[in-house]
């Protein structure tokens, strides 16, 4: 709202300095954004937040003014003198959609002559920014912005049988608005119609076809309300946003709405001559008052934590417009002015006298009582993984939970059903609800290598959206971790166990290969869902439940996104991890016996996997195998045959409470190998 | 022994020791030295004394002076080297180790700026008593608009500004329809539904508007929204608490006002500022849970009050870090995430 020192004197005076007053508004509601000497006057920038439409007119500004420094208000008082004639014999108002228009008021102006304005109508004007068009439409523009009331003149003569129709657009009909853009309503909008089409979008732009001319003798003036969800709507649908619907939106004065049409008829006759027709067409011309406000004055200490006098109480809420309609002990009732439609109980009289009574009045040394909080294990879990994270060189990203369909397209391990969307795309047409973290830090990747050559390992945590079984269900949101990155396959491996491990998950994690061993780069892999080289993609499991995925990115998508080291990329379900994790650790004794470590050289089948061959080897023997250790793979076909290869593995064996013999070692050995022999045709390298 | 054996012996021990000891290079050669000609049980001068039994009673006198002229020889040749070594002005042939080389960098990941802020923040508040909470981002209509006492009518609950899903069944804004929150307001009324008074809470979480993305907008930011409600809370334990939050976060004596400002769900509700370095920093907004608030979650507005503030974390960040540029925070670019 564009305040105009010089015009906002004309209603109360202000004998403070520019500054003074600014920052006393801006500390009372009225926020002060800016302000531009413009002539010889200042103009004002305030924002009005939007429960504060009685301030979006000079008088509301200075009744604020007038509350804060104790002044009084100056409203100007409409002495309008009116022919003999009456307005009901010369024109009509049906009002068809009261849901939308629950008021429509009507003057009429004979002979009016159209013109210029004078310098006292023109100069306010446009010292807020408002071209000065004609007499007439300076003269609505004037008192809107005088007042808050919106109001529109129509050209009587051109107004079809010379009445007015308020009702809703007709399906397709389409209207040329004053800004000579033609717009296509429908039944959802209140126009202002003729006998034959509508004249206006009520409430937020007239037409152009009853515009007022230069050659406009008799005007039909328009004082209204009308309501805030059908304004909005209409102007939000039209992309049509006008000072008048900004008003309605936020609600006008319903007793103001007379006045106003008086006080600009008497703009006009003043300024263009003329003669107002006796009487108004009023839709509604009672407006029942909204009922008495009490407020108690313990609740003033209970909600601001001061107590505020009882003649300060009153004399506040006197000053912003209240009225007082009754006393009892330790209370009162108020009667809130037509102008505040925020003042309909008790808590906002409160604000109002906390508001005028000054902020600053209360106590920064209230600290409440003391109460215990801790961190939630999630947030000691995910602390933990951000650990983990961070030692193993891969930073953290936030990325936008909303992608493009081609980012949601690269890969989606946990789900193959379609993506939610937005109904507006949030970003580049991004509209997709991601179902993983992966596309969104390949995609992060790629642009890191397109834009400085950089290979980025990343990470994040953050939702994702798996959409449930039908449409309109929730999505199951959970809390994901995503790595994508330039290292090995097993170095990526190495930091999920350790994930594992610092989270205290009772046994390690089992990696599944999606695809069949035997069927090399073929079948249980859905290649497009998964992104991933099919002999590199395997699920990961924590005590038999799936909580994630890790697998080298395919050939195809790291080309695609312009990648030049192969991408290894794992995703884990925190939520599932978190629900079998222990993140107290226990102390688990240290035997003081020696241990004894064997090393064993195995000939295998190629199809037989490490996993395979490390669950044999566990089961042959109780605790005394404290470890089982991967050294190496190598392949002898001239000596062992095609199709064969060597396993090097290390076993250690320990006694919790005993030396372990010699003799004792020969004999779980013996049983590895002959576990190994029964279950894989497994043998020891002779 | 004959004396002249014996002064033989002892002429070329000093000539050894005096060669040995001249030219020593470092410590470790000189303590080796020493420990060889010097050492107490084992040292070649001991060695020689130990020989003086040996020699002619009559010539035992000079066998004994020379021995003692010997051993004062090697001593001041040590003594002399030693010094030597001490003032360091020895002069190295070959290759020199070059200490000032960079240490290996240690290949570490970095946190995003925005999750040590929000680290910051949980830590601050949880000294004051405040436990964390965090609820869906998908929301429903009486989460996001209709316990916060925002009605039909309410310009927040525009189809444009809120990124309403795209179902079929239900209309934008209306019941059935889902949208990504626009504020955590939502988890404070999920935690009020099944949660007695007292109620403390800090919830923390991604929230989506519809602005467009410029420096300092993005359709996407994190908020952190603070509860309390119990018996007889006030708007003076309100500003109390934001001061102290405000002298934890930036330090110091920092000075805290609040200016009148309107949302649904807090009535008074107020814009909170804080004065740092000379300039006042707006910091969120705050207020008095509205009573609609307090009854939509089964609370008697009548015994319990509370209440609650909201601020953006990656304002906070920005202000902390010097970031100019919200934008940065989202790209995923290392070049700005290691700085952190």
């Amino acid at each position: 709202m564009l305040v105009s020192w010089k015009w906002l004197s004309r209603y109360v005076d202000l004998p403070m300095p520019l500054a003074e007053l600014e920052s006393r508004l801006a500390l009372s509601g009225l926020n002060h954004e800016s302000t531009e000497a413009v002539g010889d006057d200042f103009v004002i920038d305030l924002e009005v937040t939007s429960n504060r439409g009685d301030c979006l007119g000079h008088i509301g500004v200075a009744r604020e003014v007038a509350a804060l420094y104790g002044l009084p208000l100056r409203k100007p008082i409409v002495d309008l003198a009116a022919s003999g004639d009456d307005v009901n014999l010369m024109t009509s108002v049906a009002n068809e959609f009261v849901a939308a228009c629950p008021r429509y008021t009507a003057r009429l102006i004979r002979g009016v002559e159209v013109g210029p304005s004078p310098e006292w109508l023109a100069g306010p004007l446009q010292a807020v920014g408002i071209n000065s068009v004609n007499n007439v439409v300076d003269a609505t523009n004037y008192v809107m912005l005088e007042c808050g009331q919106p109001l529109h003149a129509f050209d009587f003569d051109r107004l079809s049988q010379n009445r007015i129709v308020v009702r809703p657009a007709r399906d397709g009909e389409t209207l040329e608005a004053i800004d000579h853009r033609s717009y296509t309503l429908d039944p959802s909008m209140c126009v202002i119609a003729d006998a034959d089409n509508a004249v206006a979008v009520a409430g937020v732009m007239g037409g152009a076809a009853s515009e007022v001319t230069e050659s406009t003798k008799n005007l039909l003036i328009e004082a209204a309300i009308f309501t805030p969800l059908s304004v909005r709507r209409t102007a939000r649908q039209l992309k049509l946003f006008s000072p008048s619907s900004f008003r309605f939106e936020r609600r006008v004065d319903p007793l103001q709405v007379d006045w106003a049409s008086r006080r600009v008829c008497e703009i006009i006759v003043n300024s263009g001559g003329g003669d107002v027709v006796g009487g108004v067409i009023d839709t509604a011309p009672e407006t029942p008052r909204t009922a008495p406000v009490t407020l108690r004055f313990s609740q003033l200490k209970r909600i601001l934590g001061i107590d505020i006098d009882r003649d300060e109480v009153l004399r506040i809420l006197h000053s912003i417009g209240c009225e007082s309609t009754g006393e009892a002990a330790g209370q009162i009732e108020m009667q809130s002015p037509s102008w505040r439609h925020d003042l309909g109980r008790e808590v906002d009289l409160i604000e109002e006298v906390a508001r005028i009574h000054g902020y600053d009045q209360i106590p920064e040394d209230h600290p409440i009582a003391v109460a215990p909080s801790a961190k939630r294990p999630f947030d000691v879990a995910v602390e933990k993984v951000r650990g983990v994270m961070v030692a193993a060189g891969i930073s953290e990203a936030m990325t936008p939970s909303i992608v493009t369909d081609k980012v949601d397209a690269m890969i989606s391990p946990w789900t193959d059903q379609a993506a939610l969307a937005t109904a507006v795309p949030m970003l580049e047409g991004a509209r997709k609800l991601r179902r993983s973290l992966l596309a969104s830090l390949l995609h992060s990747r790629a642009a890191n290598w397109a834009a400085a050559s950089q290979h980025a390992d990343l990470f994040e945590i953050a939702h994702i959206y798996l959409p449930g079984s039908t449409a309109d269900e929730l999505p199951s949101e959970q809390y994901s971790l995503g790595m994508v990155c330039g290292i090995d396959f097993f170095e990526l491996k190495g930091v999920i166990d350790e994930v594992a491990t610092r989270l205290g998950l009772p046994q390690r994690f089992e990696y599944a290969p999606l695809c069949d061993a035997t069927s090399i780069g073929q079948s249980g892999l859905d290649a497009a869902r998964f992104g991933m080289d099919p002999d590199w993609a395997v699920e990961i499991r924590s005590a038999g439940e799936t909580v994630g995925y890790l697998g080298m990115i395919s050939k195809r998508l790291n080309q695609s996104l312009k990648l030049t080291v192969p991408t290894v990329a794992a995703e884990l379900s925190l939520g599932s991890l978190l629900t079998q994790a222990d993140l107290v650790p226990t102390q688990q004794p240290i035997s003081s016996f020696p241990s004894i470590t064997r090393d064993l050289n195995m000939i295998v089948d190629e199809s037989v996997r490490w996993a395979s061959l490390e669950t044999v080897v566990r089961a042959a023997v109780g605790d005394e195998l404290t470890a089982v250790v991967y050294r190496e793979t190598y392949r002898a076909a001239d000596k062992d045959g095609p199709g064969k290869k060597r396993i090097l593995l290390s076993v250690e064996l320990q006694q919790p409470d005993a030396t372990l013999t010699g003799a004792d070692a020969d004999a779980m050995i013996a049983k590895i190998l002959a576990a190994c022999d029964r279950d894989l045709d497994a043998k020891l390298l002779s | 022994m004959s004396l002249a054996n014996f002064l033989q012996q002892l002429d070329r021990l000093e000539a050894e020791a005096a060669s040995t000891l001249g030219e020593v290079a470092d410590s470790e050669a000189l303590e080796t030295a020493r420990v060889r000609f010097m050492g107490a049980k084992k040292g070649l001068l001991k060695d020689i004394q130990k020989l003086l039994g040996s020699v002619e009673v009559a010539d035992k006198p000079a066998a004994g002076k020379r021995l003692n002229e010997v051993k004062g020889a090697i001593q001041t040749a040590f003594d002399e080297a030693k010094q030597r070594l001490d003032s360091g002005t020895t002069e190295r042939q070959g290759p020199q180790p070059d200490p000032t080389l960079p240490g290996t960098p240690l290949r570490l990941g970095h946190l995003h700026p925005v999750t040590q802020t929000i680290e910051h923040l949980k830590e601050i508040m949880g000294r004051m008593g405040f436990t964390t909470a965090e609820g869906p981002e998908v929301e429903d209509p009486w989460h996001n608009f209709v316990a916060l006492n925002i009605p039909e009518d309410h310009p927040a609950r525009d189809p444009l500004d809120n990124f309403y899903l795209a179902t079929a069944g239900a209309t934008s804004g209306l019941e059935g329809s889902r949208l990504m929150r626009s504020q955590t307001s939502t988890v404070q009324i999920r935690v009020m539904e099944t949660t007695p008074p007292p109620v403390r809470i800090i919830s923390l979480g991604r929230v989506y508007r519809p602005d467009a993305p410029d420096a300092t907008h993005f359709p996407m930011f994190h908020q952190m929204e603070g509860l309390y409600v119990a018996t007889d809370v006030t708007m003076a334990n309100l500003k109390t608490v934001l001061r102290i939050f405000a002298n934890n976060y930036l330090g110091g004596d920092v000075e805290i006002r609040f200016r009148p400002s309107f949302f649904p769900f807090t009535e008074p509700s107020v814009e909170v500022d804080f004065l740092w370095n000379d300039n006042w920093i707006e910091f969120g907004g705050a207020g008095m849970v509205d009573p609609a608030v307090l009854a939509s979650v089964g609370y008697d507005p009548e015994s319990v009050s509370g209440f609650a503030f909201g601020l953006g974390v990656e304002r906070l960040c920005m202000r902390r870090h010097g970031i100019t540029d919200i934008r940065d925070l989202f790209s995923g670019d290392l070049r700005f995430l290691k700085q952190f």
